[in-house]
């Protein structure tokens, strides 16, 4: 049998800072120089832990009488004896070590970059080219008064910076705790996102003019949280892999918040002013999709919306008299 | 007369600081009418103050005067709004020209005429009469009258002017007075030369000179009348004050749906326009604007002069209706639907605070076809409306309506209505609505 064992130092992240190779049938780990393996740790003893194998042929760790002990991974439970399994890693002072044999199985090999890089640069250029279109064209659309080149330019830029300055500090999140910054993934995953509220918002005028159903833009706020969550979750994604479902349930819970306080304020400014956002935005009649109705029916909502002012009113002078 | 004229002068100066000459004038002694008039007038001619009831001191003051040997005066409702609407915060008193001083209750309030009844603790008093000629006739325009009161609390005056018949273009009667009538001169009365009482001072016109309201005399012997034949008095100023206030908006609709609308053309559209002589018309245009709009709008509007005032801080009755005809110049049909957008956001024309005077506002907006007949573009319409908290069954209401029929030109047309029943608001709407139709 093989007589060399692997013993690496990790970092905080679970990156190996550090990989002795121990030829013999122990190691020896401490901060003394007599170790085969030394950790400038000053919470871990001259000798820590001894690393030798059992009757099996299992690696075994020992705790070699330290003072501060030795445990598993983030565990409380001291230990003096751990059966090495080459996953988990053993903490000693402050330091997390990781020991494997040479028969470790390793993860197959990944296909290169190189071709994977391609599709993200093409879909990147392709959203780019749509939002600034998106933009362009709403621009044009809402220039009533005089053109004016800087009114192209100037959302333009001010969207650019938004969204670089958002990119960059994402890339910069992956960079440190993934060690890649990702940077077209995550501008991908931001282009996408802006672009998806933006034809949602659309959508939502079109609906309220089209249909004369104004609940997609009174709820437009509810879409733009969801985008914004989901933006921030394939971000979180990006900057580490692991523990998923731990990340969506946090961005759920922001988002859950978020959409919760927002509501809130909104009904406190509508009672504060008295005003809902009663922006209506008209289009070219031939987007009329649905039949006008008939001035009776009209009539008919208009005198439900009176029972509506009348139940407003009792409710504020209730209000007062709580006073 | 030159005396009475210089009185005035004289005040003004003493307002600015400066009064040389009054000390050495000669006291009045009946050489002018208006001399012998004001003679006669300090025991009869009062100043009404309003108390903050916890602070002891007045927060503004007005005039009233004596009209019965029993304590009863008349003064304008505005006077003493604040005590009618919050009987717990204010109280009011009188200060007579002859420096007595007392208590008044508030009996009987005409909130359309802006009048009151109050009754002092002062009995036997001399008392103004009413001038019964005028009542029933009327006065000759050019008639000589002396509007008395106590202008902003600086002492009383008379005040010399004209009578001018009434204004043409008020819903609610009032004297065409042109003389100079000033804040704290309200409720007192103006008299004829042998000093009987044409109206009361309510009001004058600011951006004009010396264009002074005074209410009828024939409204202040009416509500003096219902006090002296016993009516109740109300138990809640602000529930009566609703009642008037419902009374007289139902009186208003019914006028309007008796003289109705009028077409009026604006490009291919007809729309209605008001026909009651209480409305001011106006057209305006962007055709001179620079730099070049590039849609034109002609628009006309119409306003009500129905007015009424409820509180320092509530004014409304007030009917607005107006049609602007947009077409493009260069926009193509999305830019222009934009502009139409800009052109007809619903609004409400509140006529008061927010959260003290009406609920929140609610819309509703759909396409609407006023008729099966062909000769009406299908219409967006806005319907914005909000309640009175204080008073049952008013309403403000804005109907707001695009034609949608072409997508290079269209009508906006609104319809703003304050204080209003709501059932007057759907039929006035309606009708509105219905109005709006191609020429052929």
């Amino acid at each position: 049998m093989d007589q060399v064992i692997w013993v690496e130092v990790l970092s905080r992240h679970r990156d190996v800072a550090a990989r002795f190779r121990v030829a013999g049938p122990q190691a020896l780990i401490g901060r003394g120089y007599d170790n085969d393996v030394i950790v400038d740790d000053p919470y871990v003893a001259e000798r820590h832990v001894r690393v030798f194998r059992d009757d099996n042929g299992h690696l075994v760790a020992e705790d070699a009488g330290s003072r501060n002990g030795m445990f598993l991974d983030r565990d409380k439970t001291r230990h003096a004896r751990i059966v090495i399994d080459g996953e988990r890693p053993i903490r000693i002072g402050h330091t997390y070590l990781r020991i494997r044999e040479t028969s470790h199985a390793v993860a197959g090999e990944r296909t290169g970059r190189q071709d994977m890089r391609a599709v993200p640069l093409v879909l990147v250029a392709v959203l780019v080219v749509a939002l600034v279109a998106t933009e362009v064209l709403w621009t044009w659309i809402n220039e009533t008064g005089e053109q004016r080149a800087s009114h192209y330019l100037q959302p333009l830029l001010g969207l650019g910076l938004l969204i670089g300055g958002w990119v960059a500090v994402w890339a910069l999140l992956s960079r440190v705790f993934s060690g890649r910054a990702r940077f077209e993934h995550n501008l991908l995953i931001a282009l996408a996102g802006y672009l998806v509220f933006r034809l949602y918002s659309e959508f939502a005028h079109f609906t309220a003019f089209a249909f004369a159903w104004r609940t997609l833009v009174t709820y437009d706020y509810v879409a733009m949280w969801c985008v914004l969550a989901a933006i921030c979750f394939f971000h979180l994604r990006e900057v580490g892999p692991s523990r998923l479902k731990l990340k969506g349930a946090v961005v759920a819970a922001l988002l859950a918040a978020a959409i919760a306080v927002h509501t809130l304020k909104q009904s406190e400014t509508f009672h504060d002013l008295g005003q809902q956002n009663m922006s209506r935005r008209l289009m070219p009649p031939a987007f009329r999709l649905v039949p006008v109705r008939d001035a009776g029916d009209f009539f008919a909502d208009i005198e439900q919306l009176k029972l509506r002012l009348d139940r407003d009113r009792i409710d504020a002078q209730n209000g007062s008299d709580g006073r | 007369m030159g005396k009475v004229f210089q009185t005035v002068v004289l005040f003004a100066a003493a307002l600015a600081g400066a009064a040389p000459a009054w000390a050495a004038e000669p006291p009045v002694n009946g050489a002018s009418a208006a001399g012998r008039i004001f003679a006669a007038a300090p025991a009869r001619l009062l100043q009404i103050r309003t108390l903050v009831i916890g602070a002891g001191r007045e927060t503004s003051t007005g005039s009233g005067f004596l009209v019965g040997a029993d304590g009863l005066a008349i003064t304008n409702y505005h006077v003493v709004s604040q005590a009618a609407l919050e009987p717990k915060t204010y109280r009011l008193e009188y200060t007579g020209a002859d420096d007595s001083r007392g208590d008044i209750r508030l009996l009987a309030v005409d909130l359309p005429n802006d009048l009151a009844v109050v009754r002092l603790d002062k009995r036997d008093a001399p008392f103004f009469a009413f001038d019964q000629a005028a009542m029933q006739r009327g006065l000759p325009k050019g008639e000589r009258l002396y509007s008395m009161g106590n202008p902003l609390d600086l002492g009383f005056t008379i005040v010399e002017g004209t009578y001018n018949g009434l204004v043409e273009r008020s819903y609610n009667e009032r004297i065409h007075f042109t003389g100079a009538l000033n804040p704290g001169m309200s409720g007192g009365p103006a008299v004829t030369a042998d000093g009987q009482v044409v109206g009361v001072n309510v009001a004058k016109r600011s951006g004009g000179e010396l264009i002074s309201f005074l209410v009828p005399a024939r409204f202040a012997a009416a509500l003096l009348q219902r006090v002296q034949g016993g009516a109740s008095e109300p138990q809640e100023f602000r529930a009566e004050i609703g009642r008037q206030l419902n009374a007289w908006q139902a009186d208003l609709y019914r006028a309007i749906g008796d003289t109705g609308f009028r077409p009026a053309a604006f490009g291919p559209y007809r729309a209605p326009e008001a026909t009651a002589p209480w409305f001011t018309c106006r057209a305006q245009t962007n055709a001179g604007v620079m730099p070049k709009p590039r849609a034109s709008v002609d628009s006309m509007s119409c306003r009500s002069d129905t007015g009424v005032f409820v509180a320092n801080d509530l004014n409304t009755g007030v009917i607005q209706l107006s049609h602007s005809y947009v077409r493009t110049v260069d926009l193509n049909q999305f830019q222009f639907a934009t502009f139409l957008s800009q052109q007809s956001q619903p609004r409400l024309i509140g006529g008061g605070a927010y959260r003290k005077w009406y609920t929140p506002q609610r819309c509703h907006d759909d396409f609407v076809a006023t008729s099966t007949v062909p000769d009406r573009p299908p219409l967006r319409v806005a319907w914005c409306a909000q309640a009175y908290r204080e008073f049952d069954g008013l309403y403000d209401v804005a109907v707001i309506a695009v034609t949608e029929d072409r997508g290079s030109e269209a009508l906006v047309s609104r319809l703003s209505m304050q204080a209003v029943r709501y059932a007057d608001a759907m039929a006035l709407g309606k009708r509105f609505l219905e109005a709006v139709q191609w020429t052929k």
